[in-house]
């Protein structure tokens, strides 16, 4: 048994005692109904189920929640798919997040299962390409390094790339 | 909970009874459930629109990109109004060995936090006389005693109170050995004491004016069975009855076959077991609440109205079951299904647990158990024969002979087999056929409906025919199939004519001019030269692939409020290709908007048009369909299952006829009381503003003969004011063509392509006939249903698709990288394009994954093992399918009536023999087998 204190969407949640031998994914969904992370395997290779960390000392980073105790995200804020959309004082929803934003207006998706780990993937990534840009040129290699462990079943990842470059491209300050 | 009359007013909609059993379905539960992340998403949601002609994004994407909860998985018992909010949980225990005899569980190595609350076996079944619905057969759970009849075979389920003890019990049991106990001896599987699953043989001889034989001419053949296997008659006559003509004109054939003056591809194709694998591991939920006997379930199905009558059944005959009184199954959004969630018994698993519970029970696959026990598509061995004439180049005649593996438990592998027998001329014009398929139980696991439904098997092995009989006659590849393409007038090897326009030569002709073809020898011979250490090839295929089941049964209604919203349902379930999108943008061309509400898989409010169906669509006489036929509410289906290729089309057809019905006497009569009052000597002349088809909106507004633009606000409020129809529901029927049917709409006669209506007035309609926004039943006159012996069709609705490829193979490792593919594709119009795109890069996907990568083992180190997952099943990954060269054309319609086409499957085809054909273009050698891995292609370089 472990004790869980976690800050989930920018939410700090109470300390909570946890079996040790239960998964984040199954934190996430079974003790905070948060469904919105998506199991795919189990063993951690389709990344449907990644969540972004932020550490304390700045750096950031996605972790698969299948394969991760939930016990070994004690005292981590995360991020998940819930938390990236904006809302107003009475929780209406009112802005996703630009690569939300991209993904839906590309048709990135269908049935819908892998993008939760698609776009904190990419979320990610555009967060750290404001901190270090990249060379146009290498936008494509960039992406493929980023999302291409994320399998997806039903889309051939097509647009799901290609959303992806238009938004980076798009985006002031992350290609020079 | 209170009484059934609460379960109406709660949005219930009473499906039908079955055994006693009030079956309900019921909303969606998405934007239904308790626990919500947000409050409402509609403001978001609503900007799908767009500008009212291309939607801005997917109907479902707010709810998907930001984790909504829509699917089954998502929802447990606290999610849903009415439950109690303490969840249980169940797992379901399986037999990795199918040649033992199973001798019962052991679990011994569970603590006591880890004991489940409750045990079901084959004894606990067998004493409460619970059984399978008929369709999947004896021994829901195998008893000990017993041999397996398949590698992950159920044999009990348990059932634990809270999450952690079932979490620990599985985690110490899924992989653990001594769990299931099976004898020392080793026993023969039992499949060698079995028949076949089914058995179909398609013979055609084509003769000038009418054919000499073929089935849908002459009829179906079937075999007797000896030793379980089964066997035709040796000799035929001419003049004899259907089986002995089939007989005799099939061994003309083959005589023939060895003619001379024809070259002949001869060579066996086989293919893998192949998992669907998407993403969305089957899930069930559910609570009987035994106070109301209400058994309430959330199903991940593309077939629930199979579900509703089958899950009803099932109680019916069970004595258990008699405790339960109404049955409210929720239909969710699936995170994907290729066929894998379509008449699978696994909610089936999920039902039973209920009777044995009070709480609510959660009952969920993790990836290892989908694999064990999911649906799969098991290999196809063909022993093919394709003939030439060595002079013209043209097709003489074609004889394939397939044993397929239909798995240990009896599914769909039936049709599967004979729509792929029925489909595999493809593109070409055959004069002589003699196509036999047999389907085999094997110990593997169930095998059923996957996308491609055996075509992608049968048609693939056609095209790498076609491939190989180029290279032997030295003829251009895209001439030959030029010289053996379809024609008009021509009949396929049924003996039916393909509805439609054959664009195959446009397609082959864009090919052929296509620079990666054009180039491909002298590209091979630059790149190679720099890349030494790859080599180049390039491979074209084509394909035409059927949709629709020859008894579609799809239902829609639309409506439009008072302030102008537009309200779509229909029974189709969201898999993921974009259903909702495409029926809410759809509807625009009548309604100059797109949709603000797209219901799906609940088939709210149909029971209004009362309908009712009696017998196989399949098997039903023509006698019989003529008598019920007289019953107005009689159909031969009532509803159809969720299927690939089955919206685009078919959904399509109702609910484009509801919105058109909804412009021509609500919207458009609207508008001219508009105009003629407003904006004509209405007192002094009669007005004449053309009927309602010389109307068209432009920027969301109405208008025709020069008359002021209206908008559908104002129309629709005019629409409600009037007492004018402002909803209509409507049913059909398609055996290879429609159904049609006379109704009386507001006292004229309408000959329409359907089967059942309702109707719905505005505000002020006041008469039995038109009530105010309720839809009521309007029978139909008379009724013209597809003759019966068009089954024997079998397939008539083509989409054609092509692919070309170009990859590059390293010589070190075997391993292939797509470096382009184009894809052309025929789709008829085009609903949302960037749905149609969609398709055809994950068709391509998957046809890759069909290719080079994927494949599960037979015997104990198949999926059945429980030991599977991704890591050891390679799915395509961006870096496999050339994800920045997928590049397309889509022929554009012929007409602006052209019919939209089911285009979900075709797209997965083509792809799989160009990249067999380009590999045989890289290293100079034919597979015949699929996948082709690395591991092949090293060992021939």
């Amino acid at each position: 048994m472990s004790t869980l204190k976690l800050t989930i969407n920018g939410e700090k949640n109470p300390a909570v005692d946890i079996p040790d031998e239960v998964m984040m994914i199954e934190y996430l969904h079974e003790y905070k109904n948060l469904t919105g992370t998506k199991f795919g395997c189990g063993e951690g290779v389709c990344n449907a189920c990644v969540i972004i960390v932020d550490n304390e000392d700045g750096t950031k980073e996605v972790k698969k929640t299948c394969v991760n105790s939930a016990a070994s995200f004690n005292n981590k804020k995360i991020r998940t798919i819930e938390g990236h959309a904006k809302k107003d004082k009475n929780e209406n929803l009112v802005k996703l997040n630009p690569v939300q934003e991209a993904f839906i207006e590309q048709f990135s998706f269908q049935c819908g299962w892998c993008t939760s780990g698609f776009v904190n993937e990419a979320t990610l990534l555009m967060e750290k390409l404001k901190t270090n840009p990249i060379k146009k040129t290498d936008v494509e290699n960039v992406i493929g390094d980023a999302l291409g462990n994320h399998i997806c079943r039903c889309t051939g990842y097509a647009k799901y790339y290609e959303g992806m470059k238009k938004l980076i491209l798009s985006t002031d300050g992350l290609t020079r | 909970m209170g009484n059934s009359s609460n379960l109406s007013r709660r949005g219930f909609l009473k499906q039908c009874v079955v055994g006693g059993i009030a079956i309900y379905s019921a909303p969606l539960l998405f934007g239904n459930d308790k626990f919500k992340t947000y409050s409402n998403s509609k403001l978001l949601q609503s900007d799908w629109k767009g500008d009212s002609i291309k939607p801005k994004f997917r109907f479902d994407a707010i709810a998907k990109v930001t984790g909504e909860k829509i699917y089954g998985r998502d929802y447990r018992s606290k999610d849903i109004e009415g439950w109690p909010s303490k969840q249980s949980y169940a797992f379901i225990l399986r037999v990795t060995k199918a040649n033992r005899v199973f001798e019962g569980i052991n679990l011994s190595s569970l603590s006591n936090k880890m004991k489940p609350s409750v045990i079901i076996t084959a004894d606990t079944l067998k004493k409460d006389d619970v059984n399978f619905p008929p369709f999947f057969g004896k021994e829901m759970l195998l008893a000990p005693g017993k041999v397996p009849d398949y590698e992950g075979q159920e044999v009990a389920i348990l059932i634990f109170d809270d999450f952690i003890s079932y979490k620990l019990a599985k985690d110490n049991l899924q992989f653990n050995d001594k769990v299931i106990k099976y004898s020392s001896t080793i026993h023969p599987l039992t499949t060698a004491s079995k028949a076949p699953y089914s058995t179909w043989r398609i013979v055609r001889e084509e003769g000038l004016l009418k054919d000499k034989y073929s089935p849908l001419q002459n009829g179906l053949i079937f075999p007797n069975l000896e030793n379980n296997k089964p066997v035709w008659p040796k000799t035929g006559d001419e003049n004899g009855d259907t089986l002995q003509k089939a007989i005799h004109y099939s061994n003309k054939l083959h005589e023939d076959i060895n003619n001379e003056d024809w070259h002949v591809i001869d060579k066996t194709f086989t293919t893998q077991s192949i998992e669907p694998a998407m993403l969305e591991a089957e899930a069930f939920n559910g609570w009987f609440d035994r106070k109301t006997k209400t058994m309430h379930l959330v199903i991940c199905s593309q077939s629930p109205a199979d579900f509703y009558t089958q899950a009803g059944e099932m109680l019916a005959h069970s004595p258990m079951g008699k405790a339960v009184k109404n049955l409210v199954v929720h239909s969710p959004y699936l995170g994907g299904g290729f066929g894998a969630k379509d008449h699978t018994p696994f909610p089936y698993f999920g039902l039973v647990t209920l009777l044995y519970s009070n709480n609510p029970i959660s009952l969920a696959n993790n990836r290892f158990e989908q694999f064990q026990s999911g649906i799969k598509r098991h290999p196809f061995e063909m022993k093919n024969k394709l003939a030439f004439d060595k002079e013209s180049k043209k097709i003489k005649g074609l004889i394939t002979d397939i044993e397929v593996d239909g798995g240990g438990r009896a599914n769909f592998s039936g049709p599967v087999t004979m729509v792929g027998l029925s489909a595999m001329q493809s593109i070409y014009y055959i004069p002589r056929n003699d196509l036999l398929g047999s389907v085999y139980p094997s110990a593997m696991p169930i095998a059923g409906s996957m996308r491609g439904f055996g075509t992608l098997q049968t048609m693939a092995s056609m095209e790498m025919m076609m491939n190989e009989a180029a290279s032997d006659l030295k003829v251009d590849p895209i001439e030959l199939r030029r010289i053996n393409v379809f024609k008009a007038g021509n009949k396929n090897t049924q003996g039916a004519i393909p509805n439609g326009d054959y664009r195959y030569l446009e397609m082959l002709n864009m090919a052929e001019k296509h620079p990666i073809w054009e180039n491909r020898h002298s590209k091979k011979l630059q790149y190679e030269k720099e890349n030494s250490d790859k080599k180049y090839g390039v491979g074209f295929s084509i394909a035409t692939k059927d949709y629709g089941t020859g008894a579609a049964a799809p239902s829609s209604s639309v409506e439009i409020t008072e302030n102008g919203e537009i309200i779509i349902r229909v029974g189709y379930v969201e898999m993921g290709p974009g259903t909702n999108t495409s029926q809410g943008a759809l509807v625009s061309k009548y309604l100059g908007g797109l949709a603000d509400e797209v219901i799906l898989g609940e088939m709210k409010a149909f029971e209004v048009m009362k309908q009712i169906d009696t017998d196989s669509p399949y098997m039903i006489s023509q006698d019989k369909q003529d008598k019920m036929s007289k019953n107005p509410q009689w159909t031969p289906v009532v509803h159809m299952a969720s299927a690939a290729s089955m919206s685009a089309y078919f959904q399509t057809h109702t609910t484009d006829i509801c919105a058109r019905l909804i412009l021509k006497h609500g919207l458009y009569p609207a508008a001219v009381e508009i105009w003629k009052t407003k904006y004509f000597n209405n007192a002094y002349a009669k007005a004449n503003f053309g009927d309602y088809t010389s109307a068209s909106w432009k920027n969301g507004k109405l208008s025709a003969a020069g008359f002021p633009p209206i908008d559908l606000k104002t129309l629709a409020k005019k629409a409600h004011e009037m007492g004018l129809l402002t909803g209509v529901m409507v049913h059909a029927f398609n055996r290879w063509a429609w159904a049609s049917a006379t109704f009386d709409i507001n006292g004229v006669n309408e000959d329409l392509l359907i089967d059942g209506l309702a109707l719905q007035y505005g505000n002020t309609a006041k008469s039995k006939k038109k009530k105010s926004n309720e839809f009521s039943l309007v029978n139909r006159k008379t009724v013209s249903y597809p003759k019966t012996a068009l089954n024997n069709a079998m397939v008539t609705y083509l989409a054609p698709c092509a692919t070309l490829v170009e990859l590059a193979i390293s010589q070190k490792s075997g391993e292939v990288e797509i470096l382009n593919t184009h894809t052309w594709l025929e789709p008829g119009t085009v609903l949302v394009k960037d749905l149609v795109e969609g398709q055809i890069e994950g068709g391509l996907s998957m046809g890759i994954g069909h290719a080079l990568y994927e494949s599960l083992p037979q015997g104990e180190n198949g999926a059945g093992n429980g030991t599977w997952n991704f890591s050891s099943y390679h799915l395509p990954l961006a870096k496999d399918v050339g994800v920045w060269n997928m590049n397309y054309t889509l022929l554009p319609p012929l007409s602006k009536s052209d019919p939209s086409k089911g285009i979900g499957e075709v797209v997965m085809i083509p792809v799989v023999s160009s990249i067999v054909e380009a590999i045989h273009h890289a290293i100079d050698k034919r597979f015949y087998h699929l996948p082709v891995t690395a591991a092949d292609i090293k060992k021939e370089i």
